[in-house]
């Protein structure tokens, strides 16, 4: 066990000091924990005992708990310990830990108070494994996962992952990932790859194998950047004899070699749903094919962060989004592959067509084009009348939304006014529906929708829209038959986690403060 | 005859399913099944009652830089095929020829909406427009065309593939130059490396691959040797007019003797026959020149 020994100050000629923050002792007042102003506390770390670390290199324990020294009062000192958790050795699974503070030794007089914080940490297994489940893009995939962290003693993990989707994607992928000390935290991932996947709605499935090489760090403490490099080979091939000879020509291997540059702004509040994030990726260039400038993929989320850090429990939210992209080839011997082409349509982007059904089509395989935009306003309120209030029915939501959206190759009318070319031949659809909040693994959305504005190429549902004057975008084979209904699974996180680690000899590092309260 | 058309339009759609059926299987087997299959059945009379349509192409790798010795041997015959049909078409050059095409192997055509590949599939589908070359002929000397034809795939085809692929010297002076010319680097090494697993995988299984080059060569001439007692002094294999089995010889037997390799073993085997270049010359000169002339 590892100890912390921290003191009360013994120089009480810093005495003033603390004498000001005494906002909330009066002599006759009965001391109560509830009234503890933590600031006014003061206290100093002295001593940090670590013990039951065996891989971990000194350096990286040192640099992570040093800023606990520097602790002045006991609000600090609970703070720095969890930040320390929150540290990057700490993410870097080189060890974990639990806060738990308790009281400890009780002063004379109530004046002096030892209280005691241990932090626990427990250092990761040699390697443990996992499966879990994961659902996303309209798709449900089993994941198998292996790692090794800390594997040199300074965070450095090795992870090897496979996963196995419904719609017949398959991934495999073997990372090795190792963080650096300083203060922009970097860290480097390399990684293998190998996916499979399969587009009905273009007719086409991709074999990739590559290679990636990702250089993360924070410029600001929520600011993320990463600088990758990709290669990749990606080996494209139409689904079946009847796809349009437009994706059939494109069939054959490729080498993608790409570098990007992603810039993210986590607010994540690790809550129930994971996207609450306003994200600004952006890659900077693809030396080939073709590359993507400018800010190609743009994901603004403002309410989304709101809609879900309040989760299904709050009342009504309104949510924004907007999204675009838009890339050129760099010359005219790089093609750029279907595989790297903007598509619009579906459950995550524009309701009321079906999934890619917004844009160019050959025989109803999409084609996707070089530039889009999306933006979608959802209103979520709780259910009319409230039936199972506080209880079942808080899984519920009403949901209004109206999308809007546009792709082509906008750069090929330059000569008019670009606001014109994006505006020109706008889809629009708007609905309603109800919002399931599936435990913590999913949100189902079912939605009617009603596409306003489309065009001839587009695929919308026609046989609901000659019926009623309105048409919608629904999964193909709804088990509802006529009702034009979608059924959108949101992008989800967690996962039905079972470990098969090893518990025992856990490291473990406890520090012990000592607290002076007056 | 309008039902024996029907009859035999069925006929048809089973033969492509069984062709795409085994796609992607090991292939050696799948040149006597068409074989068989194709005896079996008559040669269909329309698929369709559509002309010829006028946007043909012939779809295969480039010529100058890319396309390999089998390779262009088969795109060769289907040229002679369709021009010896008098039909229209355009050569069409693609890179990813070969992985355009539904069989994955070259040359394929686009009529229309529809994409057929290889001679055997090609000549049904002209077939099927009520144009043949093989009218004339009786059950028997068609058995026996399709015989010299399964003949060729199986050994000069074959031999072709083990002189580009498994002959160190050819493979490192002209295949692996050739084949990965339209790749980047290191494409170019990854997709050498996966097409000769294929071809070493293709050869083991109709064990070829462990022979010698000696009996290699040998099995060519064998085979020339039973091409050129077919022909016996004749301007073609049947009589007077060409069919599918010139052409296909023609392609290969063309495509041999004008390809430079590092090793003119094959070449210098087809110069002893006098009788088959002639043909090749003949057919090169019926239908290849005249166009050169335009």
């Amino acid at each position: 066990m590892g100890t912390v020994h921290a003191k009360a100050e013994e120089n009480f000629t810093e005495a003033p000091a603390f004498g000001d923050k005494n906002i909330f002792r009066e002599p006759t007042e009965t001391f109560s924990f509830k009234e503890v102003d933590l600031e006014a506390v003061r206290a100093r770390v002295d001593k940090i005992n670590v013990d039951g670390l065996s891989r971990t290199k000194n350096d990286i324990v040192e640099d992570c708990i040093k800023e606990l020294f520097k602790a002045k009062d006991f609000q600090d000192v609970l703070l720095k310990a969890h930040r320390v958790s929150q540290s990057q050795a700490g993410r870097a699974g080189v060890f974990q830990e639990h806060l738990r503070v308790h009281r400890h030794e009780q002063g004379p007089e109530g004046h002096v108070r030892r209280l005691g914080s241990d932090v626990q940490r427990e250092g990761a297994q040699a390697g443990n494994g996992g499966v879990t489940t994961h659902v996303g893009n309209n798709e449900g995939a089993l994941l198998v996962g292996m790692r090794a962290p800390n594997l040199f003693g300074r965070g450095e993990r090795v992870q090897m992952e496979y996963s196995h989707g419904s719609k017949k994607t398959s991934n495999f992928n073997v990372a090795f990932i190792k963080p650096f000390r300083g203060r922009h935290r970097p860290t480097l991932t390399t990684s293998v790859f190998q996916t499979h996947s399969e587009w009905p709605t273009s007719g086409y499935k991709q074999v990739e194998r590559g290679l990636l090489v990702d250089l993360g760090f924070y410029s600001a403490p929520l600011l993320k950047h990463n600088v990758q490099w990709e290669g990749n080979i990606r080996d494209l091939n139409v689904l079946s004899r009847t796809t349009s000879f437009n994706v059939r020509e494109q069939c054959g291997l490729n080498l993608k070699s790409a570098l990007k540059h992603i810039l993210s702004v986590d607010l994540r509040d690790d809550l129930i749903f994971p996207q609450q994030r306003v994200a600004l990726p952006a890659d900077v260039g693809d030396r080939r094919p073709g590359r993507r400038r400018g800010v190609p993929e743009e994901r603004l989320l403002p309410a989304g962060e709101l809609f879900h850090s309040r989760g299904f429990h709050g009342v009504s939210v309104l949510q924004a989004c907007l999204s675009g992209g838009h890339m050129s080839s760099l010359s005219n011997d790089m093609k750029i592959s279907m595989s790297d082409m903007y598509y619009l349509g579906g459950p995550l982007s524009v309701r009321g067509f079906q999934m890619r059904g917004v844009g160019p089509h050959s025989d109803s395989d999409a084609l996707g084009s070089m530039s889009y935009w999306a933006a979608g306003l959802h209103l979520f309120t709780p259910l009319p009348f409230r039936p199972g209030r506080g209880g079942f029915g808080e899984l519920f939501r009403t949901h209004f939304f109206v999308n809007a959206g546009n792709i082509g190759n906008f750069q090929s009318v330059k000569g008019e006014d670009l606001v014109e070319a994006l505006r020109a031949n706008l889809r629009l659809s708007y609905g309603l529906g109800i919002a399931l909040r599936l435990g913590n693994m999913a949100r189902l959305e079912v939605n009617y929708c009603f596409p306003h504005a489309f065009d001839k190429g587009d695929q919308v549902h026609r046989a609901s829209s000659s019926a009623s004057g309105c048409s919608s975008c629904n999964v193909r084979h709804t088990p509802l038959g006529v009702l034009p209904l979608r059924v959108r699974v949101n992008r989800i996180v967690e996962h039905l986690k079972c470990t098969f680690e090893e518990i025992s000899r856990i490291p473990t590092i406890v520090y012990e403060i000592c607290c002076l309260i007056k | 005859m309008a039902s024996n058309e029907t009859k035999s339009s069925i006929d048809v759609e089973i033969e492509t399913k069984t062709i795409f059926g085994y796609k992607g299987l090991g292939e050696m087997v799948l040149d006597f099944s068409f074989v068989d299959e194709e005896t079996k059945t008559p040669p269909p009379v329309g698929i369709t009652q559509e002309p010829w349509p006028k946007d043909v192409k012939v779809f295969q790798p480039y010529e100058v830089e890319q396309i390999l010795l089998p390779d262009n041997a088969n795109c060769l015959s289907v040229q002679a095929f369709l021009k010896m049909c008098h039909l229209d078409f355009q050569v069409e050059p693609r890179a990813n020829a070969e992985a355009m095409s539904p069989t994955l192997k070259v040359p394929f055509i686009k009529a229309g909406r529809f994409v057929i590949s290889e001679l055997e599939g090609i000549v049904q589908f002209v077939n099927g427009k009520g144009i043949s070359l093989t009218d004339k002929l009786d059950n028997e000397q068609k058995a026996d065309m399709r015989a010299y034809m399964s003949l060729i795939h199986n050994v000069i085809e074959v031999a072709e593939l083990y002189i580009c692929w498994i002959d160190q010297e050819t493979y490192n002076e002209v295949t692996s130059v050739r084949n990965g010319s339209v790749y980047p680097w290191p494409l170019n090494y990854v997709q050498n490396f996966i097409k000769k697993h294929q071809v070493i995988k293709k050869l083991k299984a109709l064990d070829w691959y462990n022979k010698t080059l000696e009996e290699v060569l040998q099995e060519v001439e064998n085979c020339c040797e039973a091409l050129n007692a077919r022909l016996d002094g004749k301007n073609y294999f049947f009589e007077d007019n060409p069919t599918e089995l010139d052409a296909l010889v023609f392609g290969h037997l063309f495509t041999i003797l004008t390809t430079p390799l590092p090793k003119s073993d094959l070449a210098n085997i087809v110069r002893n026959y006098p009788q088959l270049i002639n043909l090749v010359q003949r057919i090169e000169k019926e239908y290849f020149k005249k166009e050169t002339k335009h």
